[in-house]
């Protein structure tokens, strides 16, 4: 266009574009001289090469967005070889090695010494086991020593019918080892999950047995054993009973001393009564305490509860957890740069509006100035 | 037949060749005196224009880009700008002056001459004129004055056929 433009009017106006041309418009002498003493201008020390705004966008933005990428790819796989020790650490927590079990066995060794100390001693042995995992070590009862064993067991069956099977098969366990069925409580409304609760006695010496062989019935969903050390309070009525027989015969010998007063008779025939009395007593007590020692107590719940599934783990490999967090570290930096924007958008804005009004006033101002409309 | 031994040369790699200031002051100062005659329409004030039009080049040469331009558009835009500075302070004396000196006016020596053309050039603004001698005296392509007006294409084709017509009609009518 513009060279067919240029032969166009030169063509229709050719004689008047001659005479321009032909106008009489050098610069004098003066002005040449004027512009020759200038001479050159020193040249400037280039240190790095001169970058245009479209060639500097064009060497920058991808620049930049290698670098991101880069960035990205780093953080990827930084972030997922730290997952990989946090997953090892997670599974080494869960899952304790087997010299931490044996330690477990230990520890509950080395109280059991401290409780030939004679102070009764209380062990909790708790743990909530999640399912699908193999029950940890029971711990065990000192078999010279007397102990209070108590357990709580949850565990969970497939069915009404397996809870039911289940529930019989435990008390024939309690049976079979030397004890029986304190209490006993089975409940399966529908729609409503299963649930049977039972108390069991087993005698302490059968207690190991009998925990192994009931985790075995289900899932094992909760564990609890508690272990409280009688011995000192055993020995302590013991002392109590002997003192009170010596007692019994001091008065006794008393009583048949000739000479007595009836007043002293008396009194000695209520000190006697009243021995005797505390004596029953504390055979009781006694008695009470060898048989709560003899006899541990698991309360055995057994349900049909579905597990609560926990949140499902996609258990990516490592390229596949460094390309999820490239493409996290990704987004963040977009989220980043987008709320920058949005935060700069206005001054951007205000800028432009700046520019362009600036401009057109420039512009305006110059046509006024040329006479043009 | 074709040319086998013709080198063709590239526009841009012409162009990225850079030029001493001086080379480029000589070759073009006729080119800007020129333009700047037309625009102001007087020559004493257009030699001084055209002085500092230089000056100005030789201050900011550092800044000229042979990839972005000829040196002639360049020097044609600082020209403009240098132009149009003097013709604000212009108004500015001459509203300063009207207070003090009402009805005396400037006689100026006439800038082409006494002939038809010289006495129509006066009488076209200084827009048509510069675009006379942007694409006329100066061969500037169509879009390189355009940019440098700040116009369309359109709108400078347009302003310089008006132009051209309306000298051309005022040259017959002399003659006449």
């Amino acid at each position: 266009m513009p060279a067919s433009e240029t032969v166009d009017f030169e063509r229709e106006f050719e004689e008047l574009v001659r005479e321009l041309r032909e106008l009489p418009s050098e610069a004098p002498p003066a002005v040449r001289e004027r512009v020759r003493a200038l001479g050159e201008p020193a040249p400037r020390r280039v240190f790095f090469p001169q970058l245009t705004w479209r060639r500097a966008t064009l060497v920058l933005v991808p620049a930049c967005a290698v670098a991101l990428v880069a960035a990205a790819a780093i953080h990827g796989l930084v972030s997922s070889s730290k997952n990989t020790n946090h997953l090892a650490a997670d599974v080494a927590r869960k899952q304790p090695s087997q010299p931490q079990r044996e330690l477990g066995q230990k520890t509950l060794g080395s109280s059991g010494a401290a409780q030939s100390g004679g102070t009764p001693t209380t062990q909790v042995f708790g743990a909530l086991v999640a399912p699908n995992v193999r029950a940890p070590a029971i711990p065990t009862p000192n078999p010279v020593r007397h102990q209070d064993y108590e357990a709580d067991l949850r565990l969970r069956v497939k069915d009404l019918d397996t809870l039911g099977q289940k529930t019989a098969q435990a008390m024939r366990v309690t049976q079979q080892l030397g004890g029986y069925v304190a209490s006993l409580s089975q409940s399966s409304t529908a729609g409503q999950p299963g649930e049977a609760d039972l108390v069991l006695r087993v005698p302490v010496a059968h207690v190991t047995d009998a925990m192994v062989r009931l985790s075995a019935l289900g899932t094992v969903l909760e564990q609890h054993v508690s272990i409280v050390d009688l011995e000192n309070t055993v020995q302590q009525q013991r002392q109590r009973i002997r003192a009170l027989r010596l007692q019994i015969v001091r008065i006794t010998a008393a009583l048949q001393q000739p000479g007595l007063s009836a007043d002293e008779r008396l009194r000695l025939q209520f000190q006697l009564d009243d021995a005797r009395r505390n004596l029953s007593n504390a055979t009781g007590q006694n008695k009470a305490t060898l048989r709560e020692a003899a006899l541990s107590r698991i309360s055995l719940s057994l349900t049909t509860q579905s597990p609560i599934a926990p949140a499902k783990k996609h258990h990516k490999g490592f390229f596949g957890r460094a390309t999820s967090s490239a493409f996290d570290f990704l987004a963040g930096a977009g989220a980043i740069a987008v709320a920058g924007l949005i935060i700069i958008s206005p001054l951007l804005v205000l800028g432009g509006l700046i520019f362009w009004g600036v401009r057109s006033y420039r512009r305006r101002e110059a046509q006024r100035l040329l006479g043009t409309t | 037949m074709k040319n086998v031994n013709a080198v063709t040369t590239t526009l841009p790699a012409l162009a990225a060749v850079r030029p001493t200031f001086a080379s480029v002051a000589e070759s073009e100062l006729d080119a800007v005196h020129r333009y700047l005659l037309f625009l102001t329409g007087n020559r004493a004030v257009a030699e001084d224009l055209t002085g500092e039009t230089f000056e100005k080049a030789f201050r900011s040469w550092r800044r000229f880009d042979p990839r972005r331009g000829t040196p002639r558009a360049w020097l044609c835009r600082i020209a403009r700008h240098v132009a149009l500075d003097h013709f604000r302070s212009e108004e500015r004396r001459q509203r300063r002056e009207e207070r003090y000196a009402v009805g005396v006016a400037e006689v100026e020596e006439p800038a082409w001459g006494e002939g038809a053309l010289g006495l129509g050039l006066p009488e076209l603004s200084p827009a048509e004129r510069e675009v006379v001698a942007l694409r006329v005296l100066l061969d500037l392509d169509g879009p390189t004055a355009a940019r440098l007006l700040g116009i369309s294409q359109t709108a400078c084709s347009t302003r310089l056929s008006r132009a051209l017509k309306r000298l051309e009609e005022m040259m017959s009518n002399a003659r006449v």
